[in-house]
C-alpha cells in the first residue's frame, strides 16, 4: 500500500465495508465532535469519548493500564482482535487513540484511511444509529510501551541539547504565536509561539484532498528532503493538546518508518504555561 | 400572469392568481416570493459612489418574504422535496446552514406542515440562532472550523450527512451545496429580474460565495441575454469571520461553483465588510448586513478600475441579524448602551 513502512496499521474504506461483523475484527469511532457517533456510525461501531474516557478525568494524563483494560473490556474487545479506529477530521482522535493502543501494547491496530468523512461520502457505505450489540471481555492488555510517549523534562532536555528532530504540527499561526489556539478551542497556554528548533509542518499536511494520507514517496519528500526532518535522529511530535500530533506521529513511525518517533501529548498547552521555558515565535 | 409565486400544492393550483402586486391580497405568504412580475427592488447607492459614469443598484434581497436572498433557493429545494413525495408524517428536513437558508426553510417548512432540523456552526451570531427557533427549526450547534484542512469539508455539512444517511426514515437533507434547484432558483428568478429591471443595461453583476447557487444561476441567466455582462464574485479574506461566505479556499464544499462563470474574483479584508455595513446604513439608508458590505467594497474597486458600466450588487440580507457581530467587528459600536 503506496510503499508505506507498516501498510499493516492502514486499511480502506473498502476493506471495511468487506469486513464488517466479521468475528475478530472489532471498529472504535473515536471523534473530535463527541456529537457525531450518536448521529450515525457504522454499523457494529463502539463510539468512545476523548474526553471521558481516554484521559484521567482527575490528573492530567492519559487513562491507566487498568482503565484501559476496563474501556477495552466493555467494549468487547479482546488482545487478539484486530481493531479498526476511525472518526472525524481526518482521525485526529482515532489517531491519538491508535497511540493509546499501541502505548498499553494491543498487538493489531489498524486506522480507516480517510476517517469518517471518506465514508460518508461514499454512496455505497452506510451508517446507522443503532447501538452496537457487545458482549464484554476480560481485557488484559500486554506490556506497557512508553518509549511512545515523551514527556516535558525529556522534551526540555532535547531541546537544549538539540540531539533530537522537533515536529511542531499545529497551523502556521499557531506556530508563530500569533494565536494559542485555533479560533474557539478552549485549551489554551500561557504563552504563544513553539519550542526553539522546532520545524512547523502542519498535520494536514500529510494528507490529500479526500483526506487519505499521500504515498510514502510524497510523505518523504515533504518531510525529510523540504522539511528538514533527519531520520537518523529521533523525533518528537507535539500539537495542542496531543491528539493532531499522534497523526503526524503516526504518518513518521509506521507510514515512513523513522526509526524513534514520540508523541509529547502535553504539547503547547503544557509547554507554553512552564515558567522559564525557552520558546521562540 | 405567472405561476411563478404560486405553491404548487394541490388545493391552491387551480385557483387563478391575480398577479397585479399593485392591487392584490396575498392568500399566502407563499405569493410573496419573488419573480420577474414581484422582483425585489433595485436602488440606487447615491452617496458612497462618486463615480456617476458607472451606477451601482443594491438588489434588496432583505425585501423577500422571509428577510433573505435564501427565500428563492430554499423555497426550490422545499418544493421540489415536496413534489418528489420525499416529505411526510415522520419525515422532515435536515440541513447545514449559517442561518439565512435555515431561517427561510424553517419558516417555510413549518408553515407547510414539515419540520427542519438545522444543524448550524457555533460561531454563527446568536441572533441567527435563536432566529431560526422562532421561525420552528430544531437546532443542532457544533463547533466548526477547528482547523480548516483538505479533506475535512464542514463540520455541519457533514453533520447533516450523518443524519440523513443514519436516519434516512426521519430526515431528507435538501444540500443546497450540491441540489442543481438551488442554481435553478436563480435562473429563473433573480436573472431575469435583474435583466428586466435594468432594461438589458446591466454590465456587471457583484455577488458573494457561499453555496454558489446565486453566482452560478443568475449569471448563467444574464450570459445567455448577453454574453459581454462581467460577473464579479467578491470573497472575504482566508479566516474571516463573515457568516455565509466563503473564502475560494472553502469553495471545495460546494459543488455549485462554475469557474467559467465568473470573470473576477476580488478579495476582500473581511473587516471591511462591517465597515463598509455600516457606512450603507449611516449614509444610503440601506440597512444592509455585512456580505452586503463586503460586495459593495468589492464593487468600489471594479468601479475603480472599468470607469464605465451600470453594476448590480446582490445585497443578500439586512444587519438585523449582525448586531453582536457588529458590535465585535466596529470599535466603539458596543459604548454608551449601558446605563
Amino acid at each position: 500500500m503506496a510503499n508505506y513502512s507498516h501498510p499493516e496499521v492502514l486499511v480502506e474504506t473498502d476493506w471495511v465495508k468487506q469486513n464488517l461483523g466479521k468475528p475478530g475484527v472489532k471498529l472504535i469511532e473515536i471523534d473530535v465532535d463527541t456529537k457525531s457517533y450518536n448521529a450515525g456510525h457504522i454499523s457494529g461501531a463502539v463510539g468512545f469519548n476523548w474526553q471521558t474516557q481516554l484521559q484521567d478525568q482527575v490528573r492530567r494524563d492519559i487513562i491507566t493500564k487498568e482503565q484501559f483494560e476496563k474501556l477495552l473490556g466493555d467494549a468487547g474487545v479482546s488482545p487478539d482482535d484486530t481493531v479498526i479506529l476511525y472518526g472525524d477530521n481526518n482521525n485526529w482522535f482515532a489517531a491519538y487513540g491508535f497511540w493509546l493502543f499501541k502505548i498499553y501494547g494491543h498487538k493489531d491496530v489498524r486506522l480507516m484511511n480517510g476517517g469518517r468523512v471518506k465514508w460518508l461520502n461514499e454512496s455505497d457505505k452506510e451508517l446507522t444509529t443503532e447501538p452496537p450489540k457487545i458482549t464484554p471481555t476480560q481485557y488484559r492488555a500486554a506490556a506497557t510501551d512508553l518509549s511512545l510517549r515523551a514527556l516535558l523534562p525529556e522534551v526540555l532536555r532535547v531541546q537544549q541539547e538539540k540531539i533530537c528532530n522537533l515536529v511542531d504540527v499545529r497551523s502556521p499561526d499557531e506556530f508563530t504565536g500569533k494565536v494559542i489556539a485555533p479560533p474557539g478551542m478552549t485549551e489554551t497556554a500561557q504563552r504563544g509561539g513553539h519550542i526553539p528548533g522546532a520545524k512547523g509542518i502542519p498535520w494536514s499536511t500529510a494528507v490529500g484532498a479526500d483526506g487519505t494520507f499521500k504515498p510514502a514517496d510524497e510523505l518523504r519528500a515533504i518531510y525529510v528532503e523540504q522539511k528538514g526532518v533527519d531520520p537518523q535522529k529521533e523525533t518528537i511530535a507535539y500539537c495542542r493538546i496531543g491528539e493532531r500530533s499522534s497523526h503526524t506521529w503516526f504518518v513518521l513511525k509506521y507510514l515512513l518508518g523513522l526509526p524513534k518517533v514520540r508523541n509529547y501529548d502535553g504539547s503547547w498547552t503544557e509547554y507554553g504555561s512552564i515558567v522559564g521555558a525557552p520558546i521562540e515565535k | 400572469m405567472t405561476a411563478r409565486a404560486l405553491p404548487r400544492n394541490e388545493k391552491l393550483a387551480e385557483e387563478v392568481i391575480d398577479m397585479n402586486h399593485q392591487t392584490r391580497v396575498y392568500e399566502n405568504i407563499f405569493e410573496l416570493l419573488p419573480g420577474e412580475e414581484n422582483p425585489t427592488p433595485l436602488v440606487r447607492l447615491n452617496k458612497l459612489n462618486p463615480f456617476a459614469e458607472f451606477p451601482l443598484y443594491a438588489k434588496l434581497e432583505w425585501m423577500n418574504p422571509f428577510g433573505s436572498v435564501k427565500d428563492r433557493a430554499a423555497w426550490e429545494l422545499l418544493r421540489d422535496l415536496e413534489a418528489r413525495g420525499e416529505l411526510g408524517d415522520s419525515r422532515g428536513l435536515v440541513e447545514p446552514t449559517s442561518g439565512n437558508t435555515g431561517i427561510s426553510l424553517a419558516a417555510m417548512a413549518r408553515a407547510r406542515g414539515h419540520r427542519l432540523l438545522a444543524v448550524v456552526p457555533n460561531k454563527i451570531p446568536l441572533e441567527k440562532k435563536v432566529l431560526l427557533k422562532i421561525a420552528g427549526a430544531e437546532l443542532e450547534v457544533i463547533s466548526d472550523e477547528l482547523c480548516p484542512a483538505p479533506g475535512l469539508g464542514d463540520g455541519s455539512i457533514n453533520l447533516a450527512k450523518t443524519h440523513a444517511k443514519a436516519s434516512a426514515k426521519k430526515y431528507v437533507m435538501p444540500n443546497q451545496y450540491e441540489n442543481a434547484k438551488n442554481v435553478e432558483a436563480h435562473f429563473k428568478t433573480t436573472g431575469p429580474e435583474i435583466w428586466k429591471q435594468t432594461a438589458g443595461k446591466i454590465t456587471h453583476l457583484f455577488t458573494s460565495l457561499g453555496t454558489c447557487g446565486t453566482v452560478t444561476g443568475t449569471a448563467k441567466f444574464l450570459r445567455e441575454k448577453n454574453p459581454h455582462v462581467k460577473i464579479i464574485a467578491v470573497q472575504p479574506t482566508e479566516g474571516h469571520d463573515v457568516p455565509g461566505l466563503r473564502n475560494v479556499s472553502q469553495l471545495g464544499v460546494s459543488k455549485l461553483f462554475d469557474a467559467s462563470l465568473v470573470d473576477d474574483i476580488i478579495e476582500v479584508d473581511f473587516q471591511l465588510a462591517y465597515t463598509r455595513a455600516l457606512e450603507l446604513c449611516q449614509n444610503e439608508g440601506l440597512l444592509a448586513g455585512p456580505s452586503s458590505g463586503l460586495i459593495f467594497e468589492g464593487a468600489l474597486e471594479i468601479v475603480r478600475r472599468d470607469k464605465n458600466g451600470h453594476g448590480v450588487m446582490i445585497f443578500p440580507d439586512n444587519i438585523f441579524k449582525y448586531t453582536s457581530n457588529m458590535v465585535k467587528h466596529i470599535p466603539g459600536l458596543g459604548s454608551g448602551t449601558q446605563p
